[in-house]
Order: structure tokens, then C-alpha cells, then sequence
């Protein structure tokens, strides 16, 4: 077994001005559990890198101070020498898997390396992981949960004792994020790895984790047990991690005195259930459930559509099927469901980019079909989850005001410079959109979709592989569409998004409608949730456990239930705080 | 000639295409060829891809030719691919026999050109057959098999693996430019010739950001290479001889190689009849 | 640090694979859609070849030249099965000297005028072997090439006029135009993705000319094989048919066959052998 020990590491990309990591020391013991966490850029990525040798073997940059795997320096071992102890799994997993079968890339790395019993080894990792079944698959028909249990799969084939993930469930749905989770645990446990996840879910974190290090700056301000650490809300904020809710509830309680000084927060519902009990105030109904308002106008509606995909072999299957909807004017939809269970394909369907096998889609009362591509886009835009898709020109001004210029809309330049200015771009007009940072990329990509002022706007996924911060910012830019499109659709994993936003949930499984309806209806539904493995935020179940009767979707709504009076009136203040 | 080829563009789609390319290079893992030894496959091809072209017997070709459309069918390629065989290999003699008219030849001129034609059919098919029919993993080892360099089986295994995901990505960044863009009206005739311009205008500018993508997407890829020890597994001969270790020639093989072998002696046979005859 | 910025051999290998995927699409695309024409223009797989020349221009050229021949060896060949045997060993070389050469020759990619240049030289370079070899095919593979009333000549005349017209035409149109407007759009934005400084005078080729006399002979010396290459592959075995007299008789069809079988067999014990000493 493996324990990693940094001494005084500081490195310097070719280049770069500063220094990314800073004079680093920090040991990892072996079969530990541990979250690397940080605001974006402080370096958890490229500490990562020196561990399994890619710096400085690789990536040539100025290094200095010692990294020690199993006390061996790894700037003199070999890298197949370390790759056999230290695995690692990127963020970017998709392009991570070289080859065209599971079988293949499961024992690609074991292969190279010729060990004799290669194809066992892959084949082992697979069940590890939950693959088995996937075995002669090609890697294309996965979903994206399971290439990233292949790419895991392929990197634990060599049976490393150090397995290290970038962001392992930033695109996955809540069931398969902790399928992922249970896998890791499992090797956790069972065959005692050591496990380091960079990681900003921190539920996650608390539920999975031993120990959690915290770095800033380039250097690591502290290493702590996870429920210790989780408790550290105010250093945690200042880093854009976001602890629990139930903690971050906590935290807040104790500072307006609901709570006493010497609370020891929770993290988890079941400590939550403990330490909140005693101090609730009130559980009855106060609150009117919020209702869809019937809008008369129609916007879209989706007909008794079939569709199916053209299949590479055997029978095509069925995406949607007899599917029947209507969208109306003014609605914000939030289209939740698993990965695979048609929210894509819905969008498509709108765009014209899919056409059912029947039925018909009509938009403002006429068949996509029958409309062109232009006459579409003038009425709806999407904007795709992949935001450096939407990036043809080499500028985001160009990419905002292209739309535009090619329409020959009149002063199409001072519409640009406003959309920029309204998504805070100005700075970055003239640069390209796919070297901007994940968050800023987001923002361009709406700006572009709104430029043409449509009708509808349909987002897919607008918050995936964004920190918690960032994703914040996201719905500020929401709540800004306000009065420019007022019917938009978000097809979205993120429940805190859907809480916070949408007023009209559609719940789609396998190509059916199985809830359609406010938030309040569609979470308290434990059928559908069964079904789709959607998850409310944190404070909504622990808002249950206590037996409130109110639905809780944020943490205000969750603290009325623990204040004296005027508990309306403060919730409209926070309110408008929460958007100022 | 236009009109044609304004008919074929718009069946064309993006779409369609990259499904019939995904068809063809992972749909028919599961046929009699697939499922052979890649060695033998590539013997046999060596054989019809070379034979063909110093034969110059219309009936022995026309046997060949025969023989191989029935791999091809058993190979189950994609007709998208069978439908660019036949238009490659008849434009090519094709066009070259009009040319050749034009310059003062005539009827006698279409023999060797028929002959030719017909070399071409049976190479082509023959090619279609082995390297369409066949697993990528199993061809890239076959290929490994007779020598040719690592990497050469590497960007084979590689090129399957990336194909779905390039495809994707460039109907998507094509989508951009449709959704946003506005084509010219394509009523006229040089409405119509302005499209075209357009079109080929846009497919040129998504490489701007397909490459600036594709890039981002090399280095991990790359990198995750080195990490996977492929730089290891091209300087270790004992990589190879593992991987080569999988290859077996089966009773199958032998049917497919004995009934290749009785055909091609039938159609001497029967191509010596005929001259008999004559 | 890297102080004299010497490429390394995993940045190297991101260029390849860059090249490769992305001619590789391109070449799968243009296989797919059958060539046709528009007037005198003709729309085929060569006017991609604007993705390798950029590619060859803001980075190592060889990897760039090699990566693109072998994507479009490796798509739209093997994987569409239209792969021509040793005949494709001549576009193989005929497309890497192309493209190498004009990745050469640019030494500060921000100057239009040299991509331009270079572009085209790299184009014409291609065009004109790609010419050369297709004559020679043809009359290799045509019986009685001078014979056929009127073939010489619409041979002469069709190969010489479509390598002019795609070296002019398409040539400026499709691949010089999309160089230059790609390139300096590219110079300063792609390199970071993968790790490296911009080319400028000073990194790629240290001290070394751009076009060295090395590099020539190489070029010719590869030129050389692939016209050899092709000709084994489409005609040269006709030599021995022809010469020996044969054709007509069925028995000696019957021997042919068995000659080629033999030679084939041959053949890959060579090969095998060959690959065997070379793993010792």
C-alpha cells in the first residue's frame, strides 16, 4: 500500500507569470478517502499531475520540492513504474477512453504494460465498476455515466493503490453520480485504495469522504476530517464551496441567534434532524403552494409524436412514443428526467432538427415541418449543453452579433454592445469564446442565443460542469430574461436551478410524461421520484424529516419555519437581496 | 450533371451520412466475415486485390466479379458505400471512354476499357469486403500481424473510437451556422449557385472551430496515452506477441478458403470451356 | 523549463492525432459525397488538404504531413473498405511531401503573403506527383496503351489539364484562400490548448533552413518509391504477363495464378520475416 508525500512543491506552467502551486506540503496516507477542493484555478488539477508523474515527465514546466510515492521521488521513477501506483481519471473523461470497445479500453493500459493476464484484469476492473454487462459494447453507445465508470474502470485495471478523479459527477444525473460514489467506496473499502476526488458537491463529500483538503492560492491552507471540515462554512464560502445546505443553514441560524453559539453543525439530515428538532418553530401549512397559471396562448405543441433513432443494428428504438404536450406562452419549464430519457430529443424536435416518425410538432400553430430553418430560428433558439459549440467566429462579439449582421438587422452593433454589456462580456468581446473560463463561456453562449430576441428559448443542460458559484451566477443571468423572452425551457439535472426558477416541472421517463406540474407536486410525488432518480436539494428532505408541512426549497424557506414573526415580510427581504 | 448532383445534396444530410459511416464501421461485427481470421481475410485479399489485374478473360473476371459480390453482400456493407463503389468505379472507365471518343476512337475502344472496368469492380469489392467487413480491432491486428508499424494499428483503433465523437461535434458546430446563418434564396439559377458557394463557404469556416476543439480534446487524449503506457507497448516486442497471441485460424476459415479456392477453379474451368468453344 | 522550445515527443504526437482526426473526417466526407463539377471546378477529396497545410504551418510539419496521410488512409480507406492496396502508398507519400514542404516554408505564420505562397507550393507539389504517377498508371495498365486509338493523348490531355486546373483553380480557391484565412485566425489561439509557444522564428526549426537540400532529396527519394509503388500496384506484374507472351491459353492463366499465389505467399513470409528480425 501507497502513501504520497509532498514536500515544499511549487511548479510554474512554461510561460505563466506566477507560480501554481506554492511551496505545497501535505501527506496522503494509504486506503484514505480524501476531496481535494478550491475555487477554480488554485491549482488542484495541476497537483494532481505531479502525483502520477505527468508533470514533470510531460508537461516541462519549473519544479521544485519533492513528490514521494511510497518514498520513491517521482521525477526518478518510470512512468509505467508509477502509472501501476497512481491512476487517474480526468474530467474530460470521454476523451480519456482511446479505443473502440469496452473490452479493449478496460485493458488497453494493462495490455501495454504486458501483463500476461491482461484481458482478466480489464474484465475484473468491469465488474468492479459495474460494466460487466457493457462488455462487447462499442464506447459510443454508452451513456456519459458509464464512459466515465469505463474510464475509471481502465485506469483501476492496473490495480493501482492510488486512484485519483477530476470532478467525477459533474455531468451525471443524481443516480448515477452515486452509482459512481458506491464504486469508489466499494474499492475504498474492499480492496483498501486510496481515493482523492477533486470535488465541489460537497453532500458528496460529507457523505463519502475521511478527509478533506483545502487549497487556496496554490497552497494548501489546511487538511481536516470531512465533518470538520464541512463545518468550516465561512473559509469554505470564501473559496466558492459550498457546504451542505443543512450546514450552511446552521451556520446562518447560529449567527441571527436561532441557534445556540455552541452548536456543533450538522451535516448530514440525520445530525440535522437532531440538532434542528428542538428549535422548530412552527410546521403547519403558512404558505400557499405556488400554482402553474393557465396561460391561454399556445407557444408549441407536441402532437402524439413517435420518434425513433436511425440504429446501427437491429430494431431502432423508440425515443419518444404517442407523446403528447403543450407549451404556452409566458411558461418557464424546467424538463427533468434521467440521462437518455428524451429531454434532448424534445428540444431537437422543436428546432426541427429531429422529425417524428408521427405525429407533428407545431410552433405558434404550424408544423416544424413546414417551416424553414430561418423562420425557426426567428421564433426559438437553443442554446446546446456544449457552450464551445455555439462558437463559430473568433470573437464573441463577432459570435453575438453574427446572427444579426447576416439578418441585416439595423443597428445590430449597438445591440451587441448592449447584450454584451447586460452579460458582463465587455471586457471579453474580442476574445474567443472557447479560451474563456467555464462560467464566462456560459454567459456568452446565452447572450448569443438571446441576440435574435426570440420568442422561446430552450436551454440544455445550462448549468453542467459549472461549480456551485458559477452556477449561481447562471440563475442571476436567468432571472435577467426576464421581459426579453418570456417562454423558456431548460432540460437540467441541476434541482437547485429547477427550485429556484421554474414554475412548471415536467418530468419525463423513457419517453413518457410522468409528472407535469409547480414543484410542489412533482417533488412530493415519491413515485416519480423512485422513478427517475431525481433528487430535491438537501434542505427540501430536510424540511420533510422534520415533518414541516411547507415545501422547503431554499434555505429562507426552510428558516421561517424557525422564526418568531413577520416571517413574510423577511422572507421578501431576503428575497430581494438574494437577486440584488 | 447538376441536377444530379443537386439531388444527391439534398438527400445528403449531414445526419444521414454519419449514420450510414457508423453502420458500416461498427453494424456488421456479427456477419461470416467479421468472424474470420483477419490474417486470412488479408491473404485472400492480397489474392483478389492482385490476380484481377493481369487477367484480361471477360468470363474468368466476370466469375471473379461474381465471387466477391457475394462476400461483399455477406459482409452486409452499408449501400451508401456500395452506391459510391458503383459510381466510382464506372466514372472513372466512364468518363475516360468518352474522352477517348471524343479523340477519334470508337467501339473497338470499349473493350480493354470493359476489361479494365471490370479489374477495377473486382479489386475494389474485394477491398470493400476486407477492410469494411472487418472488425476494427481484429484489422488493425491482422495488420500488426504482417508487419506494419504500431502506430499504424493504433490511429485504426483510434479512428473508430473518434469518429462518432468528431461527427457529432461537427453537425452540431454546421447546426450553428444553419440556425444563425441566413443561406441566399435558392430559386434562381443563380440563386442556386450562390447556395452552393454558401454552403461550402460554411463548411470551410467550421474547421476554425472544429480545430481549436479538436485541439483542446488531443492533449488529454494524449496525455492520457502516455499514462496508459502506449509509448511502452510500440518498443516491447512482448506487447505484440501478446496481442498477435488472440489470432487463430479456425475450421471456418478453412471453408471460407476451400470454397474460395473451388470458385475460382470453377471459373477457369469454365472460362477454358468457353474459349474451347470459340 | 524548455529554454530552446524543442518540441517533445508527446506534443508531437497531439499534432498527429489532430491532423489525423480532422483530415481524416474531412476526407471521409468528401469520399462520401461523390466528386462532382461545377463548370470547370471540381469538388474532391484534395481541397481539404487546406487542414493539414494549416496545421503544418503553426506546428511541427512532419507530424502534421505524416498524421494527415494516415487519417486519410485510416477513414476514408480502410474504414470505407475503398482502400487500393499498395496504391494508396502514393497518395500516402505524395500528400506527407506536400504538406511537410509547406509547413517548411513558413517560418513566421502572421505573414499572409508567405502562407499564401506556401500553400500553393504545397498544392502544386502534391498535384503535379499525384500527375506524373496517374500517367504512367494508366499506360501501365491499359494493354496495349499506344495501341488504343486516341487514348494517349485524352490520357495526356485530361491528367494534364485536371493537375493545371486544380492547381490554379481549386488550388488558389480551395486551399490557399482557406490557409491564409485560417491560419493567422489560428496563430497565438490553438498552441496554449496543446501546451505550446506560437512558431516564431526562433522555435521550430533551430539554425536549419527551411528548405535544406536533406529535405529535397528525401522529398525526390520518397516521390521515387511512391511511383514505384503505385506501378506495382496497378501494372507492374502486366510486365512479365506481356512480356512472357502469354495471354490467351487457359493453362497458362491457370499458371498465372498459381504464380501470383505463389508470389503473394511469398510475399508475406518476407514481410513476416522482416517483422520478426525487427522485434530481435
Amino acid at each position: 500500500m501507497s502513501t504520497i508525500e509532498i514536500r515544499g512543491l511549487t511548479f510554474t506552467y512554461p510561460g505563466a507569470r506566477e507560480a501554481t502551486l506554492r511551496n505545497v506540503n501535505v501527506t496522503f496516507g494509504e486506503g484514505d478517502f480524501i476531496a481535494l477542493v478550491g475555487n477554480n484555478g488554485c491549482g488542484k488539477s495541476t497537483l494532481c499531475k505531479t502525483l502520477n508523474g505527468l508533470i514533470p515527465h510531460f508537461i516541462v514546466g519549473d519544479m521544485s520540492g519533492q513528490v514521494l510515492v511510497d518514498g520513491r521521488d517521482t521525477k526518478e521513477l518510470e512512468i509505467g513504474t508509477l502509472a501501476a501506483k497512481v491512476g487517474y481519471v480526468y474530467q474530460d473523461f470521454e476523451n480519456q477512453i482511446v479505443c473502440p470497445t469496452v473490452r479493449e479500453d478496460a485493458s488497453y493500459a494493462c495490455l501495454n504494460y504486458a501483463m500476461k493476464d491482461y484481458q482478466e484484469k480489464g474484465r475484473k476492473a468491469l465488474t468492479v465498476c459495474g460494466l460487466s454487462s457493457k462488455i462487447s459494447d462499442y464506447v459510443w453507445q454508452l451513456s456519459g455515466g458509464q464512459k466515465h465508470l469505463l474510464a475509471l474502470a481502465g485506469m483501476a485495471a492496473l490495480s493501482p493503490d492510488i486512484l485519483i478523479l477530476d470532478e467525477p459527477i459533474a455531468q451525471l444525473d443524481p443516480a448515477h453520480a452515486d452509482g459512481i460514489y458506491e464504486v469508489l467506496k466499494k474499492l475504498n473499502e474492499k480492496y483498501n485504495k486510496t481515493i482523492i476526488v477533486i470535488e465541489h458537491h460537497t453532500e458528496y463529500i460529507a457523505r463519502y469522504c475521511r478527509n478533506v483538503v483545502l487549497l487556496k492560492n496554490g497552497t494548501v491552507k489546511w487538511k481536516l476530517p470531512a465533518e470538520e471540515a464541512m463545518r468550516r462554512v465561512d473559509e469554505l464560502q470564501e473559496s466558492n464551496i459550498f457546504p451542505p445546505q443543512v450546514t450552511i443553514a446552521a451556520n446562518r441560524m447560529v449567527k441571527e441567534g436561532i441557534l445556540p453559539e455552541e452548536t456543533v453543525l450538522p451535516v448530514s439530515i440525520q445530525e440535522g434532524k437532531e440538532i434542528f428538532g428542538p428549535w422548530i418553530k412552527e410546521k403547519d401549512q403558512k404558505r400557499r403552494n405556488s400554482e402553474v397559471k393557465k396561460k391561454d396562448e399556445v407557444m408549441a405543441s407536441f402532437q402524439n409524436i413517435t420518434v425513433r433513432y436511425r440504429s446501427v443494428k437491429g430494431e431502432a428504438p423508440k425515443i419518444l412514443d404517442d407523446f403528447s404536450l403543450d407549451i404556452r406562452k409566458g411558461e418557464k419549464i424546467a424538463l427533468i428526467g434521467s440521462n437518455g430519457a428524451g429531454k434532448s430529443t424534445m428540444l431537437k424536435l422543436l428546432m426541427g432538427l429531429v422529425h417524428p416518425e408521427s405525429g407533428t410538432v407545431k410552433v405558434k400553430g404550424k408544423p416544424v415541418r413546414n417551416m424553414s430553418k430561418e423562420e425557426l430560428g426567428h421564433t426559438m433558439s437553443l442554446v446546446y449543453q456544449n457552450p464551445e459549440e455555439m462558437f463559430i467566429k473568433d470573437s464573441i462579439r463577432k459570435d453575438i452579433e453574427y446572427a444579426m449582421k447576416v439578418r441585416k438587422i439595423e443597428n445590430y452593433q449597438e445591440r451587441t454592445e448592449e447584450l454584451l454589456a447586460m452579460f458582463r462580456l465587455s471586457d471579453l468581446a474580442d476574445r474567443d469564446g472557447r479560451l474563456l473560463s467555464g462560467g464566462q463561456m456560459r454567459r456568452a453562449s446565452l447572450a448569443i442565443g438571446i441576440a435574435l430576441n426570440p420568442e422561446m428559448l430552450l436551454l440544455d443542460e445550462p448549468t453542467a460542469n459549472l461549480d456551485i458559484a458559477t452556477r449561481r451566477e447562471i440563475m442571476r443571468t436567468l432571472q435577467m430574461l426576464k421581459g426579453i423572452t418570456d417562454t423558456v425551457i431548460i432540460a437540467t439535472h441541476d434541482m437547485q436551478l429547477v427550485c429556484d426558477w421554474a414554475e412548471r416541472i415536467i418530468v419525463l421517463s423513457a419517453g413518457y410524461v410522468i409528472a407535469d406540474g409547480p414543484r410542489e407536486q412533482v417533488f412530493s410525488d415519491m413515485y416519480v421520484r423512485g422513478q427517475v432518480g431525481i433528487r430535491p436539494p438537501q434542505i427540501y428532505d430536510m424540511g420533510r424529516g422534520l415533518g414541516i408541512v411547507d415545501s422547503c426549497f431554499t434555505i429562507d424557506d426552510f428558516m421561517d419555519h424557525f422564526r418568531d414573526r413577520n416571517r413574510e415580510e423577511n422572507r421578501e427581504k431576503d428575497r430581494g437581496e438574494k437577486y440584488a | 450533371m447538376h441536377k444530379l448532383t443537386e439531388n444527391i445534396l439534398d438527400k445528403l444530410t449531414i445526419d444521414y451520412l454519419r449514420n450510414q459511416v457508423l453502420k458500416n464501421a461498427y453494424g456488421n461485427d456479427d456477419t461470416v466475415i467479421a468472424k474470420l481470421d483477419p490474417r486470412v481475410l488479408l491473404i485472400w485479399y492480397l489474392f483478389f486485390g492482385l490476380v484481377p489485374w493481369f487477367l484480361n478473360d471477360v468470363a474468368l473476371l466476370l466469375g471473379l466479379f461474381l465471387f466477391v459480390v457475394m462476400t461483399t453482400r455477406a459482409a452486409r456493407i452499408a449501400p451508401l458505400v456500395l452506391f459510391l463503389f458503383c459510381v466510382g468505379v464506372f466514372s472513372q472507365t466512364g468518363y475516360l471512354f468518352i474522352v477517348a471518343l471524343f479523340f477519334g476512337g470508337n467501339a473497338e475502344t470499349i473493350a480493354p476499357l470493359l476489361v479494365m472496368t471490370l479489374k477495377v469492380a473486382v479489386v475494389s469489392l474485394a477491398s470493400i469486403t476486407v477492410f469494411s467487413g472487418l472488425d476494427p480491432d481484429r484489422l488493425a491486428n491482422g495488420m500488426l500481424w504482417f508487419g506494419c508499424p504500431g502506430q499504424l494499428s493504433f490511429s485504426i483503433s483510434f479512428a473508430y473510437r473518434i469518429l462518432p465523437v468528431l461527427m457529432e461535434e461537427f453537425q452540431n458546430i454546421l447546426l450553428s451556422f444553419r440556425l444563425r446563418g441566413n443561406p441566399p434564396q435558392k430559386k434562381t439559377f443563380i440563386g442556386k449557385i450562390r447556395y452552393l458557394g454558401y454552403q461550402i463557404k460554411m463548411i470551410i469556416q467550421s474547421f476554425y472551430p472544429l480545430m481549436l476543439n479538436t485541439a483542446k480534446r488531443s492533449r488529454t487524449t494524449v496525455e492520457a496515452l502516455e499514462l496508459r503506457g502506449y509509448r511502452y507497448s510500440l518498443q516491447n516486442p512482448e506487447v505484440k506477441r501478446m496481442k498477435l497471441a488472440m489470432l487463430r485460424v479456425t475450421r471456418q476459415d478453412m471453408i471460407f478458403v476451400v470454397i474460395s479456392i473451388i470458385w475460382v477453379a470453377v471459373c477457369v474451368a469454365i472460362s477454358a470451356a468457353l474459349q474451347d468453344m470459340l | 523549463m524548455n529554454p530552446d522550445n524543442k518540441i517533445t515527443q508527446s506534443q508531437k504526437m497531439m499534432v498527429f492525432v489532430l491532423s489525423m482526426s480532422l483530415y481524416g473526417l474531412a476526407t471521409l466526407f468528401t469520399e462520401l459525397i461523390p466528386s462532382f463539377q461545377v463548370g470547370i471546378v471540381e469538388f474532391s477529396v484534395e481541397y481539404f488538404l487546406f487542414i493539414p497545410l494549416t496545421l503544418a504551418m503553426l506546428f511541427d510539419p512532419l507530424s502534421a504531413a505524416i498524421g494527415a496521410a494516415a487519417g486519410e488512409l485510416v477513414f476514408s480507406e480502410i474504414m470505407l473498405g475503398q482502400f487500393g492496396g499498395l496504391g494508396e502508398l502514393e497518395k500516402f507519400i505524395t500528400v506527407t511531401i506536400g504538406v511537410y514542404i509547406a509547413g517548411r516554408l513558413v517560418k513566421d505564420p502572421r505573414r499572409r503573403g508567405v502562407v499564401a505562397a506556401a500553400s500553393i507550393i504545397g498544392v502544386a507539389v502534391q498535384q503535379l506527383m499525384g500527375c506524373v504517377v496517374d500517367i504512367l498508371k494508366v499506360q501501365f495498365a491499359v494493354e496495349d496503351f499506344e495501341a488504343v486509338a486516341g487514348l494517349p493523348q485524352s490520357v495526356f490531355f485530361t491528367e494534364g489539364f485536371a493537375c493545371l486546373n486544380d492547381i490554379l483553380f481549386s488550388g488558389i480557391l480551395f486551399c490557399m484562400l482557406p490557409t491564409m484565412y485560417l491560419v493567422p485566425k489560428l496563430y497565438g489561439k490553438i498552441e496554449p490548448l496543446l501546451g505550446m509557444k506560437p512558431r516564431d522564428e526562433k522555435t521550430v526549426f533551430s539554425g536549419e533552413n527551411s528548405l535544406s537540400p536533406k529535405i529535397i532529396i528525401m522529398s525526390i527519394i520518397g516521390f521515387a518509391a511512391a511511383i514505384v509503388a503505385e506501378l506495382l500496384a496497378s501494372g507492374g506484374y502486366e510486365l512479365i504477363d506481356w512480356e512472357a507472351a502469354w495471354a490467351g491459353s487457359t493453362t497458362n492463366i491457370i499458371i498465372a495464378i498459381i504464380i501470383a499465389a505463389v508470389v503473394a505467399l511469398v510475399a508475406i513470409g518476407v514481410i513476416r520475416n522482416r517483422a520478426a528480425q525487427a522485434e530481435r
